[in-house]
């Protein structure tokens, strides 16, 4: 199933394009996850917005205080389900302590990168067509094939919870380094990284956005949105 | 930090107080607005959507409300990696912003420090 937005809508090519690359990308096998895997993950991100258990965790005061069963939409395992619904519902009270039990119990570091990048890559997409008041496009049908397992070999640990790609400290004119470190999150599995960025990229520059709108409104609605979603980067 | 910077850039100076709390002007262009906009769109708020989206075309045009919308879709993806890897800001990010996290409060977001106030007290989740 191809991804397209209506024609009428004033969106820019380079969207409409990085959206239904990034859709077609989903589809095919990953590197941790098959094709089916993969679209599986995305069905049960959408199903998390409906799943009772969530929306009880995000009306407690700590998401661990509240225990049961997700309204899974697959047969994901239970433990991914319930990464892919935090993810979804509740990602500011990730916490370390869930990241190291998900990891050392039921997934490779390299399988929770890559659904770390599908999950955000469907918000972005969902999240579009959510707010010009588009249904969400249908999910794309999996090829067959089975995962590359192809994962960065020389990495670096800079704190962050998964080792990442080795990058110079030099700085732009904006103050950032030319390679920051959200940049290099999901580096252990370039493809992840590539999927995530590619549906991300036409929807901001550091500089000279070429949007109707200023850099800083720019700025101001994605810190509004940080803001909001008790995100510290 | 970036309208921090964005604002540097144009001789502008921000309320960047006024980013982080839900109320305040920070001096951004149709900043209620973008605010309101935002808030529905990552709030889920389907309904208050539509009708601040057709105040905000009348006001601002539609390929800004578009564009500003585009901005907000793409930064709920964004902050959920983060989050998810628990990625720490760029070491001359940190060292420059020290001052400006703590008066915004951003700092009370910190990985490490959020870690610590929702897991439970045994450690486990």
């Amino acid at each position: 199933m191809t991804l397209r937005y209506p024609d009428d809508l004033p969106l820019r090519d380079d969207l409409r394009e990085g959206h239904a690359a990034a859709w077609a990308d989903i589809a095919q096998p990953g590197v941790s996850w098959t094709g089916a895997e993969r679209v599986a993950i995305l069905a049960e991100a959408r199903a998390a917005l409906d799943c009772e258990l969530c929306n009880a965790r995000i009306s407690a005061l700590s998401p661990n205080a509240v225990q049961g069963v997700h309204d899974a939409a697959s047969a994901l395992p239970a433990a991914v389900v319930d990464g892919i619904h935090r993810l979804r519902t509740d990602p500011q009270r990730l916490t370390r302590a869930w990241f190291d039990s998900l990891v050392e119990d039921q997934l490779s570091l390299a399988a929770y990168a890559e659904l770390v990048s599908l999950v955000c890559t469907s918000v972005i997409i969902d999240t579009q067509h959510n707010v010009l008041g588009l249904p969400v496009a249908p999910l794309p049908d999996p090829v067959d094939g089975e995962p590359s397992g192809d994962v960065l070999d020389d990495t670096v640990d800079i704190g962050a919870w998964l080792p990442v790609m080795k990058a110079e400290a030099d700085l732009t004119d904006t103050g950032l380094p030319s390679v920051p470190n959200i940049a290099r999150a999901m580096s252990l599995v370039p493809r992840a990284a590539a999927l995530f960025f590619g549906a991300f990229r036409p929807h901001y520059r550091l500089q000279q956005i070429p949007f109707a709108i200023s850099q800083a409104q720019t700025e101001f609605i994605a810190s509004r949105v940080s803001a909001l979603n008790e995100c510290f980067y | 930090m970036l309208l921090r910077a964005s604002g540097e850039q144009t001789g502008t100076e921000y309320d960047l107080n006024a980013v982080t709390n839900d109320t305040g002007d920070a001096g951004v262009e149709h900043e209620s607005l973008l605010r309101e906009l935002t808030e529905a769109a990552i709030r889920n708020r389907w309904d208050d959507l539509e009708d601040v989206r057709a105040r905000a075309m009348q006001a601002m045009g539609e390929q800004e409300t578009v564009d500003a919308l585009t901005v907000a879709a793409a930064f709920n993806g964004i902050t959920r990696v983060a989050d998810a890897t628990g990625i720490p800001l760029d070491e001359q990010t940190a060292a420059t912003t020290v001052e400006m996290r703590d008066v915004t409060g951003i700092d009370r977001f910190d990985y490490a420090q959020k870690s610590a106030r929702y897991s439970t007290a045994d450690g486990s989740w």
